[in-house]
């Protein structure tokens, strides 16, 4: 595991709650996606815009060849959507939904001791 | 002879877009009789007709470009296209038919006619059975008895004035039937203005104004809900084709919806790509040739859209300023490129082989 970056409390990161936190010259969202930890850059590659910054962390829609193709309810408290221009990443894989040929990277989470940190 | 006619003969020639001219009185004999005095009286006294004046406004027909297949084929080898696919002309305006029984029958009266009059897939001479909006169930009926037809080669979809777009799913069994089949469905417009469609240019004073828009904007359009109520999800194998709506066009809808899915996506989920991927995979009648004062910025537009490998030529022959393959073959385009779009691309559209053979069918025959 990389050097790790202490961010916080655990405490300070209840479920289903984010936050943007500094890390050096890194500005990193971190979430809190039903009880596991997630830290994603707050770096949209579209445009470089705020991607954690946003909010509320959602779900999206989906539609599959199963269900006849109707529009249906996925991936609840998962889901971000860049403020700038709403593209959608799935928080807990960093996979965007609008461009499929592009994930963005997740850091490493840890928790010790209380302490929650980011590895990079 | 010049360079580029001479030229024509290296290259295996498709031309996507030849029209027939059907009348009244050809129709007619090909017709559910309940139809047939609607069609006479168009024939007979054209300034009263009332039913079927959509197609045929009062004062038309006119003597027909060509009266048998021969003098037709004759007439597209003297273009140099080796194989010519064959599409309606009055039919083109089926959707503004307000009666749709009439107008499903003139559309099962037309691909009658069309495949016994018409069709000489042994002489290179295709075509496109009719689809009309007005009855799905009837259309699709249409496209499976002639599925296995060897000189049909595609499903024609008339967009001008339809209502509701192309892409709604009341039109599925029509799209379902052509997939099944094997078969394009070819969109096409023509020079008709509506109330609703696209958007106020009924008002427009002249032909000019008309022919600027209506085939582009009806193409964009059909384009667009077909997209964006998932076409491409419900019928994946679907080939399409757009005709006589040009093509410099598409590097704005491409961009336009790309740039809008980004912020819409949760409304298209069962668009697995950018809308413009999709567009990219469909292929485009040349006609009208929009041949750009720079021909260098001609060549730009359509590699913009990587029109090479989407790009089909299509002469609108015989109407007004129809177009040849001369044309595109003197365009600063590649080899590759021009041989793609005055032939090969068609028989990807098609699924034809370079003698007009469709390859659904020889396939079919070869595991029998």
């Amino acid at each position: 595991m990389n050097e790790g970056h202490v961010v916080g409390r655990l405490e300070e990161f209840p479920e289903g709650s984010h936050r943007v936190v500094t890390v050096g010259r890194r500005r990193i969202g971190v979430f809190n996606v039903k009880g596991t930890l997630h830290a994603l850059p707050n770096l949209c590659p579209h445009q470089t815009g705020p991607l954690c910054e946003v909010k509320k962390v959602t779900g999206t829609t989906q539609s599959r060849v199963e269900n006849d193709w109707a529009i249906e309810w996925a991936f609840d408290k998962e889901i971000i959507a860049c403020p700038w221009h709403g593209i959608e990443y799935h928080v807990p894989t960093g996979r965007c939904l609008t461009f499929p040929e592009i994930s963005i990277r997740s850091y490493e989470v840890s928790v010790d001791d209380g302490e929650v940190s980011v590895h990079f | 002879m010049d360079a580029n006619h001479a030229r024509l003969g290296e290259h295996l020639i498709v031309d996507a877009s030849v029209h027939v001219q059907e009348g009244p009185l050809d129709l007619l004999p090909y017709c559910d009789e309940a139809w047939r005095p609607a069609l006479q009286s168009i024939a007979d006294n054209a300034k009263t007709a009332g039913i079927g004046a959509e197609l045929w406004p009062p004062g038309l027909p006119g003597e027909a470009t060509t009266a048998t297949p021969e003098e037709l084929k004759a007439s597209v080898t003297e273009r140099g296209v080796d194989l010519a696919v064959l599409c309606p002309t009055s039919l083109q305006k089926l959707s503004m038919v307000a009666h749709a029984e009439f107008a499903s029958a003139v559309a099962r009266a037309y691909n009658a006619w069309l495949t016994e009059t018409w069709l000489r897939p042994e002489q290179g001479l295709l075509g496109c059975v009719v689809a009309s909006a007005h009855a799905p169930a009837d259309s699709a009926a249409q496209i499976e008895k002639y599925a296995s037809h060897p000189g049909v080669v595609g499903v024609y979809l008339p967009g001008a004035a339809v209502d509701p777009l192309w892409g709604h799913r009341k039109y599925d069994p029509i799209l379902r039937a052509a997939e099944s089949a094997g078969l394009p469905v070819l969109l096409n417009s023509v020079e008709v203005m509506h109330p609703v469609f696209p958007f106020n240019t009924h008002g427009f004073d002249t032909s000019l104004a008309r022919f600027t828009t209506s085939d582009p904007f009806s193409m964009m359009v059909n384009l667009i809900d077909m997209i964006t109520t998932g076409v491409p999800a419900r019928f994946p194998d679907l080939r399409v084709g757009v005709l006589g709506a040009g093509v410099t066009w598409m590097p704005f809808l491409s961009l336009r919806l790309d740039k809008v899915y980004l912020e819409k996506r949760r409304e298209v989920p069962f668009l697995a790509e950018r809308p413009s991927q999709y567009l990219k995979g469909y292929f485009y009648g040349s006609f009208p040739l929009e041949d750009a004062p720079n021909p260098d910025d001609f060549v730009t537009m359509v590699d913009l859209f990587e029109g090479e490998n989407a790009m089909v030529f299509a002469s609108g022959w015989p109407q007004d300023g129809y177009d040849s393959a001369e044309q595109i073959l003197a365009l600063p385009f590649s080899d590759e490129a021009k041989a793609k779009i005055v032939g090969g691309n068609a028989l990807r559209l098609f699924n034809i082989d370079e003698r007009g053979h469709r390859l659904s069918l020889s396939r079919e025959a070869a595991s029998r």
